[in-house]
């Protein structure tokens, strides 16, 4: 199947399935995000690249709303995600997938019942056979059919890291959003798991919000980096344009590529 | 000093504030058209089937304690024939329900505490939030109707084997029949000693569930974190069970239930 939207290649014109607009948030005197924006588009793959510390996984957490910003908008899908009531906010969380750098899998059940679990929650599967074959398939997915009856504790960090993709993609969402997806796995699990991101955004149709302050993730997947610097979107543009940029605080982030 | 006291003062109250308000928010939920049945029943059967053996235990050594160590006493006077019913209220009003409720609260409160403690610091109840399951209603409010719910059963539990491991203890010198030592315990029972027994037990539950649900989707800093969450909710569930106690006593006092 042909790339339907290769990386370096941004689509203005696609629907837009995420708008964030001004976003504040502190915590006491700390202003962590400071007047943020970003669209994403549908097909497209948007990283926010940003040093440790920066406010990455901030962000996203507003996105979901796991944290509520002091000010600004976040639409997600057309519905404004800051006024949603807890049902409505439900339902539509569904439709987006999030991938924890910790993976966050559930450490009392096994890899199926993990998978089973959001399944079980949205009646999506009404029946045990149905709920074994959409586990089947996406434990295939990724590439890990044999890790059924497996606890968390048994994987490592890369698989770990699969199952939550698998997880995560199970109730079939048309946005994810990915917290550092390769940090704390060495290049070669990193560069398997991008493979995999960008496979599955391929075979599910997603629209990604990838954030990382990993350039070689950048170079692969991203089809526009959004930089995060001082709590706003300092600079936007594909891996090309920020790698030749004059910009200082692109200069240093490029000095090892 | 002033200034440190005064900040533990405040934290404090903030937190009475907080498990206030985690309390109302339990309330809001707790009758839910979308009610988690099934995690209702694993919780019924993990908090009430696996502390019965504990209270079992506990309620049996305290019967025929409380009957071996009170007969002396009691044939000083020649009072002897008193005993079954001295037992049974004693156990039925007080020790019972607050001797349950305290074996709840080490082993439910702190169960609770330092396993939803750990899903928060590991980011499960934000996996769980995110995937568009309320983690309130699912792990909270199934946990604390579990505790509501079995207290009483487990306090009903523990009055009959302590009435029981009783009729063994008078048994260890006399000889008396079940029979008559349940007559004499029925003789000197009344609803006005059952009902209050039972209806404080489903406040302690509420104790229990709330304190440990709050302290567990409330912990921070780590594993440091999480056994901090485990242990202050016992001690916590433990101070509020006491403080209940006397509360119902003293309700059901000015009620005439005497």
């Amino acid at each position: 199947m042909a790339d339907p939207y290769p990386p370096g290649q941004p689509n203005a014109a696609a629907e837009r399935v995420i708008r964030i607009q001004d976003l504040h948030l502190s915590f006491g005197s700390n202003h962590v995000i400071r007047g943020f924006s970003l669209d994403l588009h549908r097909g497209e793959n948007v990283m926010v690249l940003g040093r440790s510390g920066s406010g990455k996984s901030v962000l996203i957490k507003c996105i979901v709303r796991l944290l509520r910003p002091d000010s600004g908008r976040i639409e997600v899908l057309g519905q404004d995600m800051l006024a949603l009531d807890q049902d409505a906010l439900d339902h539509l969380r569904v439709k987006i997938g999030f991938l924890f750098q910790s993976s966050a899998l559930y450490d009392s059940m096994t890899v199926q019942e993990n998978l089973e679990f959001p399944l079980r929650r949205h009646w999506i599967a009404t029946t045990p056979g149905e709920a074994d074959a959409l586990v089947g398939e996406v434990l295939a997915a990724v590439g890990l059919s044999e890790t059924r009856n497996l606890y968390p504790s048994e994987l490592s960090g890369g698989m770990k890291r699969r199952i939550g993709l698998a997880r995560t993609l199970i109730l079939k969402p048309e946005i994810v959003l990915y917290d550092e997806p390769t940090t704390g796995l060495d290049p070669i699990t990193g560069k398997e798991i991008v493979e995999l991101i960008l496979d599955l955004q391929r075979r599910y149709n997603t629209s990604s919000i990838i954030i990382s302050h990993d350039l070689h993730v950048a170079k692969l997947a991203a089809n526009r980096i959004a930089v995060l610097h001082g709590g706003r979107n300092y600079l936007e543009g594909t891996y090309e344009e920020l790698r030749r940029s004059e910009d200082e605080l692109m200069k240093r982030f490029f000095v090892f590529m | 000093m002033a200034v440190k006291g005064g900040s533990g003062f405040r934290s404090a109250l903030t937190e009475v504030g907080e498990t206030a308000q985690f309390t109302a928010r339990f309330f809001r939920n707790a009758f839910h058209p979308r009610f988690e049945w099934r995690e209702l029943i694993r919780q019924c059967t993990v908090n009430g089937a696996l502390t019965f053996p504990l209270v079992g235990i506990t309620a049996f050594i305290m019967g025929l304690v409380l009957t071996v160590q009170s007969r002396p006493t009691l044939a000083r006077f020649g009072a002897e024939s008193m005993l079954p019913a001295m037992v049974a209220i004693s156990m039925v009003r007080e020790i019972a329900p607050v001797i349950t409720a305290l074996i709840c609260a080490g082993k439910i409160g702190s169960s609770m505490g330092a396993e939803l403690g750990s899903m928060r610091v590991t980011e499960q109840i934000d996996a769980m939030e995110v995937s568009g399951t309320n983690p309130f209603r699912y792990l909270a409010v199934t946990r604390i109707w579990s505790t509501i719910l079995m207290l009483p059963v487990l306090v009903v539990l523990a009055d009959g084997i302590s009435i029981w491991a009783s009729w063994i203890g008078v048994n260890l010198r006399d000889t008396v029949s079940w029979e008559l030592f349940y007559r004499q315990v029925f003789d000197s029972l009344e609803y006005s000693d059952l009902i209050p027994a039972f209806i404080k037990s489903f406040f302690f539950g509420l104790a229990i569930g709330v304190v440990g649900c709050y302290k567990g989707f409330t912990t921070k800093k780590g594993t440091e974190g999480v056994g901090r969450s485990a242990h202050s909710a016992v001690v916590t569930a433990s101070l509020l069970i006491f403080i209940l106690d006397l509360l119902v006593v003293q309700i059901t006092d000015l009620l005439g239930f005497t």
